[in-house]
C-alpha cells in the first residue's frame, strides 16, 4: 500500500532534528509493525512500557528499533514535584536510553505526586518564579545525569491557580531558557488549555521561542460539559489541525507525531491520520517556512 | 513548607481524599467552578487506576462483573496509593487486599485468582534467558548427574492454589461460562513460566513440585533424588527424576545444567 512517506519527493530535510512524521508505538501494534514495516518515519515509545526485565515488550522494542528511528517519552519524571527526584527511575531511564539510543528523551512540565505517591497523572504547575527556579534546577540535574538535553511537554490543564503570575507560555519559555532544555509542543494540549482558560492559542504559539521546539504531538480530545478534556482517545479534531498548520508556519519543520493512548484503532486508521498531518505540513514546508 | 510544596500537597489530598483545602487555590469561572475543575482530576485518577486493574485482572473482572469489580477497584484505590514510577506495578497488592479485607476475605478464591493473574504478568515480562536444548542432555557424563544443579528460566513461578482458579480463569478467558469455584482437598502446586513470549502453566504432582522447589533453591540432582524417597521406592527414583529433567528441558524451563562444584567455586 502506498502512503505519503513512500512518495519519491518525501519532505525536505531542512534541519538535522527533523525526523518527519511519526506515531506513538503501542503494544497493540507491535506485531503489525514488525510484520508490515508500515510507512512511518519514526516511533515514539512510552519509556515506562519498556522499563521491564524482559519478555515481549523488549523483544518487540529491539526488533522495531532495528527498523525505525525512535524517541523516548516518559510520564513519571515528575520534574515539577517538590519531592526529591526518583534516582531509581532515572537509573532505569538511562539504562533504557542505552538500549534504545533514542534521538531524544522527553517528559512533561508537571508534577505527578508528592510524599512518595504517584498519581499517574500530569498535574499542572503554578506559573510562578518559585516554580521556574525549582523546575530549572531539577532539569539541570536530569540533563547532567542523562548527559543530554531533554524536552519538556506542555500539559493540558483544567485548573487555573490563584498563585499563577505568568501565562503558561511565559512559564514554559522561562523554564526552557533557564534550564537550557528543549520543548515538545503538544498542539492539542495548547488547544484544550486555550478552551479551558479562555486564551488565544495563537498568542501561545507566538510566545514560544522557535529554536527551543524539537517535537510536536497531535491528539484528540473530548468535552465534559464546558471543559475540554485531553483524552487522547479520538482522532485529531479540525480545530487542532488548523492550529497545527499555524504551528508549522511558525516553527517550520518539526518532527510531528500522532499520540493515541486509548481507544486505539487499527494501524491503518492512524496511518491515514498521519497522512493528514503530512498533507497539511508539506506544502507549508515546501513554501519555505522557517530556516 | 514552600508555597509550591503546600500547593502540591493540597492538590494530591484533594485527588486522593477530596480534602477541600485545595479549593481556595483554584479560580472558579462561569464555565466551571473550582470544585468541578478539581473533580476532573479526582475522577480521572480513579478511572486510570481502574483501567489498569481491569487490564491486569481480566479474570477477576469477568467473575465479579462490572459493578462489583468497580466497587472493589475503588476500595483498593482508596486504601492503596501507587508508589511506583510505572503504573504497571499498581495491582501488586490486590491479592493481599482481597485476602485481608471484608467482605472479600470471606471468598478466599478471589485472592487466589488475583494472585494467579498477577503471576501471569510477572511471568510475561520477567528477565530473558535462552533455554537449553534437549540435545545437550546427551553430553552429560553419568558420574556428573548427582552434582548437577538446574538453572531455571527467570520467569519461573511456583504457586500453591487451594481453588480451581486456573480452570475458572481459562473459561473466562475463552468467554465461556466458568465452572463453579471449588476447593481441592489439599493445595495444588502450579508451575508458571514463559515460553515463546507467552505465559504457560500446568499443575504438578506433589513429587514434581517438591523437586522443582529444590531445583529453584539450588539443590543438586543428587539431593532431589534422595528427597524423592518420600514418594517413591528407591528403584523408581532415577527414572522419575530423569523424567522431570527431560520434561523441564523440553518445556524450555531450563537455562543450564551446572555442576554444583563449579557453581560453588
Amino acid at each position: 500500500m502506498q502512503r505519503g512517506s513512500a512518495k519519491p519527493e518525501r519532505k525536505q530535510r531542512v534541519n538535522e532534528h527533523f525526523l518527519g512524521f511519526g506515531l506513538g508505538l503501542r503494544p497493540d501494534h507491535h506485531q503489525t509493525v514488525v510484520d508490515q514495516r508500515p510507512p512511518v518515519d519514526w516511533f515514539e515509545i512510552l519509556s515506562e512500557n519498556y522499563m521491564v526485565a524482559g519478555g515481549k515488550p523488549l523483544h518487540f522494542l529491539d526488533r522495531i528499533r532495528a527498523d525505525y528511528p525512535m524517541v523516548m517519552h516518559g510520564v513519571s519524571l515528575s520534574i515539577g514535584s517538590t519531592q526529591a527526584l526518583d534516582r531509581n527511575y532515572l537509573h532505569d531511564l538511562r539504562a533504557l536510553a542505552v538500549r534504545v539510543q533514542p534521538r531524544w528523551i522527553s517528559d512533561h512540565l508537571c508534577f505527578t505526586g508528592v510524599q512518595r505517591q504517584n498519581l499517574h497523572d500530569l498535574l499542572p504547575m503554578p506559573y510562578t518564579e518559585e516554580a521556574i527556579a525549582h523546575v530549572a534546577d531539577r532539569v539541570a540535574q536530569v540533563q547532567d545525569y542523562l548527559g543530554q538535553q531533554i524536552l519538556l511537554e506542555n500539559v493540558s490543564s483544567y485548573v487555573t491557580y490563584r498563585d499563577s503570575a505568568l501565562t503558561e507560555w511565559e512559564f514554559l519559555t522561562q523554564v526552557a531558557d533557564r534550564a537550557d532544555c528543549l520543548i515538545l509542543l503538544d498542539i492539542n494540549n495548547i488547544f484544550v488549555s486555550s478552551r479551558n482558560h479562555a486564551f488565544d492559542p495563537m498568542e501561545y504559539l507566538l510566545g514560544i521561542p522557535i529554536r527551543r521546539v524539537r517535537q510536536f504531538h497531535l491528539a484528540g480530545h473530548t468535552y465534559q460539559g464546558e471543559i475540554a478534556v485531553d483524552t487522547h482517545d479520538q482522532p485529531v479534531l479540525d480545530e487542532v489541525w488548523n492550529l497545527f498548520a499555524e504551528a508549522v508556519r511558525r516553527f517550520g519543520a518539526v518532527s510531528t507525531m500522532i499520540e493515541r493512548d486509548d481507544n486505539i484503532p487499527e494501524l491503518p486508521e492512524l496511518l491515514a491520520e498521519l497522512d493528514t498531518a503530512r498533507r497539511i505540513a508539506e506544502p507549508l514546508l515546501a513554501g519555505g517556512a522557517r530556516e | 513548607m514552600s508555597d509550591l510544596a503546600q500547593l502540591q500537597g493540597a492538590f494530591q489530598a484533594y485527588i486522593t481524599q477530596h480534602d477541600p483545602a485545595m479549593l481556595e487555590h483554584v479560580v472558579s469561572t462561569p464555565a466551571a467552578t473550582a470544585e468541578q475543575r478539581l473533580e476532573i482530576y479526582a475522577e480521572a485518577y480513579r478511572l486510570r487506576l481502574l483501567e489498569t486493574l481491569e487490564t491486569d485482572f481480566p479474570g477477576l473482572h469477568g467473575l465479579l462483573g462490572d459493578v462489583q469489580f468497580e466497587q472493589l477497584g475503588r476500595a483498593y484505590i482508596d486504601a492503596c496509593a501507587s508508589q511506583h514510577a510505572s503504573i504497571r506495578w499498581y495491582g501488586g497488592r490486590l491479592s493481599d487486599f482481597l485476602r485481608d479485607r471484608s467482605p472479600y476475605r470471606e471468598q478466599p478464591a478471589l485472592a487466589e485468582l488475583a494472585r494467579f493473574e498477577w503471576a501471569q504478568g510477572e511471568v510475561f515480562d520477567a528477565a530473558d534467558a535462552t533455554p537449553m536444548g534437549i540435545a545437550a542432555l546427551q553430553g552429560i557424563a553419568a558420574q556428573d548427574w548427582a552434582e548437577l544443579s538446574v538453572q531455571v528460566h527467570p520467569s519461573t513461578r511456583l504457586l500453591n492454589l487451594s481453588w480451581n482458579v486456573p480452570v475458572v480463569w481459562q473459561a473466562l478467558d475463552a468467554d465461556e461460562a466458568p465452572p463453579p469455584l471449588s476447593a481441592a482437598e489439599r493445595p495444588v502446586a502450579w508451575l508458571m513460566w514463559r515460553r515463546e513470549l507467552r505465559p504457560h502453566w500446568r499443575s504438578l504432582q506433589p513429587d514434581e513440585a517438591w523437586a522443582l522447589q529444590q531445583a529453584l533453591a539450588g539443590g543438586s540432582f543428587g539431593v532431589i533424588c534422595e528427597g524423592l524417597q518420600t514418594w517413591l521406592e528407591v528403584e523408581q527414583i532415577p527414572l522419575r527424576a530423569a523424567g522431570f529433567i527431560k520434561q523441564w528441558v523440553s518445556d524450555e524451563l531450563v537455562v543450564e545444567l551446572r555442576l554444583s562444584s563449579k557453581a560453588a567455586s
